[in-house]
């Protein structure tokens, strides 16, 4: 149970489609991630899921029914807002039997559903305190507790984790894997967070403005990438990018390195900063000049300048006594290479 | 160009204050004109009101007005039956305090269901919605005894209302003759004068509640009619009670449209608090500025009553907010 499928749903407010065409199928018990930058329509996609928004066009399928017309309500699953949306007039227990009391459900089996979903979530001491009454992080439990206890087919995470601190993002990341690999349903989770979407997801959505950008586990997107925004949104710092022109199968870097790509014309190439080393005396390597340095203790980021081809960002190893301004060479493996053609799409 | 010479005329005033009195001295410097205002048109005339309601006599001056302490309130409240203000002393007294009392009762639960009905209406995406909540509202920018004289001319023997009912083939009524008509149009007018501005508190507070709690009864497959009581009903709770308490208070003071209306008849079966004072103090021809005085401060004790119950509930939702 839980296996949701999307067939080209399109998505116009007025005059303006936000969401071109989409389709997408979602396993059960899987986790997907929808991640994109803002207005990309990932939280659109997430409602019409929902219920909340109707698709303009396509149709949506729950377990083999179709459900598109069908409302929120009768779609069986359930959400989890940014805002966490408690009823602030309400204790929490209150909040959590708010929707089994809608289903009319016998009061002894409300309290027992409550109790369960609140000791898995460790908030059993918090029942009779209202969310004003909370913490960041236990309002987070309460809303995800609300959502636990109606059993849904699957759950609906609109960037559950946004409004928490970064300590406790950590932590509640965690243990939202945690809880999914415990109920085994299917989650659906929407972020713009890549740290979030890389550690939880089975499988994640790269979407932008209203369009799949790549399909794939999350190491496959940062191994794999298929076009050049795939490559530019996924990894911390950002991958760097040189636009080169490739002839006979042989292309220069800036600072004259050789490479050999299997493509002609115009080709961007792409090397993450975390692909790049110092380069020994003799190594082939790109020579640029510091203009700023991060140290974080366990590594040390340098940002670049590369004659002729802007700026280079590099995450190195360990301390590194490297002075503003100072020249570097920077090595790397041709396997780390992506290469992009003039259509930004992957070569190879 | 004057306001520029009054400014350096008053400059050095000023700058002589602030060395001799410091900030807090320009602080009451600027409340200063205020303060004077609300002391010449509301503090004055209050302490003389309390004296006046501790006087005798017909005579307007004080000096010429006898001191017979708490007489004045005694007369008032002196009954038989309260329930029946045939038995009291001052009769008309307690007929306006009964109409008032049965007034406040209809007019408030007409007043509150209308206007939580109008905003709830109005808080949903219909199409006309800027030009509808203009028609609410309207009414709340004429003076009270423009309404009075419109409603006068719609109800009057040949007026709208008449022209309407005969044109359907039914007798005219002489719906201002009728203590229950009368009544009912004193409640009806009133609250259509009034409803805009307690729509609009209400709308407010329709706005304030946020959209995706909404959302979130719509995903736990809420009924409408609980989404209602469990969720808008709780939460628009502090701003409902301020238009009940506004709408209490206001309608103990009612006076302006209900006169223009129907002059407090036939008999005194719309004669409210507020119309008593006024007759009794400068309209009768036997005039008792003592008696109207103690009136006065009866109802004022009631209002400030009323008042602080709205101070407290203001500051409650304030807190609510702030949460």
């Amino acid at each position: 149970m839980g296996r949701i499928v999307l067939k080209n749903i399109r998505k116009a407010f007025d005059a303006v489609e936000v969401i071109h065409g989409v389709d997408l199928e979602i396993k059960e018990g899987e986790l997907v991630v929808f991640v994109g930058p803002s207005g990309c329509g990932k939280s659109t996609l997430l409602r019409l899921i929902a219920g909340l928004d109707t698709p303009t066009s396509g149709s949506i399928e729950i377990d083999g029914r179709d459900v598109t017309k069908a409302g929120a309500a009768d779609r069986g699953l359930a959400m989890v807002f940014q805002s966490y949306a408690l009823y602030p007039h309400m204790t929490v227990r209150q909040n959590l039997s708010f929707g089994l009391e809608n289903q009319r459900m016998p009061k002894a089996e409300i309290a027992a559903r409550v109790d369960e979903a609140a000791r898995m979530l460790e908030i059993d001491e918090l029942l009779g305190r209202r969310p004003t009454q909370l913490s960041g992080g236990q309002r987070q439990r309460v809303a995800i507790g609300r959502a636990i206890v109606r059993n849904p087919t699957a759950f609906l995470l609109d960037e559950p984790l946004s409004n928490l601190d970064a300590e406790l993002r950590g932590t509640m990341r965690a243990e939202l894997s945690a809880l999914h690999a415990r109920l085994s349903t299917t989650m659906i989770y929407v972020t713009h967070d890549q740290v979030e979407a890389m550690t939880l997801a089975d499988r994640i959505v790269v979407l932008r403005k209203g369009v799949i950008e790549q399909v794939d586990t999350p190491l496959n997107l940062y191994n794999k990438p298929q076009n050049l925004f795939v490559a530019g949104f996924i990894g911390a710092p950002n991958m760097n990018f040189f636009k080169v022109e490739v002839k006979s199968g042989k292309a220069e870097l800036p600072g004259g390195a050789q490479i050999a790509v299997v493509h002609e014309g115009p080709v961007t190439l792409g090397l993450r900063p975390q692909h790049l080393r110092l380069a020994q005396p003799e190594e082939r390597a790109i020579a640029a000049e510091v203009f700023l340095i991060e140290s974080l203790g366990a590594e040390t980021v340098l940002h670049a300048n590369v004659e002729g081809a802007g700026q280079i960002i590099t995450v190195l190893d360990g301390q590194l006594d490297i002075a503003r301004g100072a020249p570097i060479r920077l090595a790397f493996d041709d396997a780390n290479l992506h290469a992009f053609d003039a259509a930004g799409q992957r070569i190879g | 160009m004057p306001l520029v010479l009054i400014a350096r005329g008053l400059d050095p005033v000023l700058r002589l204050w602030q060395r001799c009195t410091g900030t807090g001295g320009m602080i009451t410097f600027f409340l200063l004109p205020n303060m004077a205002i609300f002391g010449v048109f509301v503090i004055i005339p209050l302490v003389l009101n309390i004296i006046y309601s501790m006087t005798g006599g017909v005579d307007i001056l004080l000096k010429d007005r006898s001191f017979i302490g708490l007489g004045q309130y005694g007369r008032l409240l002196e009954c038989q039956d309260y329930l029946v203000s045939t038995t009291c002393r001052e009769d008309q007294f307690w007929t306006a305090v009964r109409n008032t009392g049965t007034f406040v009762l209809f007019q408030v639960s007409l007043m509150v269901c209308v206007s939580m009905i109008t905003a709830l209406i109005l808080n949903r995406k219909i199409a006309g919605r800027g030009f509808f909540r203009a028609v609410f509202f309207f009414p709340v920018l004429l003076s009270p005894v423009v309404v009075g004289l419109i409603w006068r001319w719609i109800l009057q023997r040949q007026g709208l209302m008449n022209l309407i009912v005969t044109q359907l083939g039914f007798d005219p009524v002489v719906w201002l003759n009728d203590r229950f008509f009368a009544f009912s149009a004193a409640i009806g007018v009133s609250t259509w004068a009034h409803m805009g501005f307690y729509t609009l508190i209400l709308l407010a507070g329709l706005q304030a509640i946020p959209k995706d709690l909404y959302e979130a009864a719509e995903m736990d497959a809420t009924p409408a009619s609980r989404v209602f009581w469990r969720i808008t009903l709780p939460l628009l709770g502090p701003n409902l009670a301020v238009v009940l308490v506004l709408a209490l208070i206001r309608g103990v003071q009612i006076f302006d449209e209900a006169y223009v209306l129907t002059g407090g008849g036939p008999g005194t079966s719309t004669l409210f608090i507020t119309q008593y004072i006024y007759e009794v103090g400068f309209a009768s021809f036997l005039r008792n500025p003592g008696l109207a005085a103690a009136a006065s401060i009866l109802m004022g004790l009631v209002l400030v009553v009323l008042t602080l119950i709205q101070l407290g509930l203001s500051r409650r939702a304030e807190k609510g907010n702030a949460r």
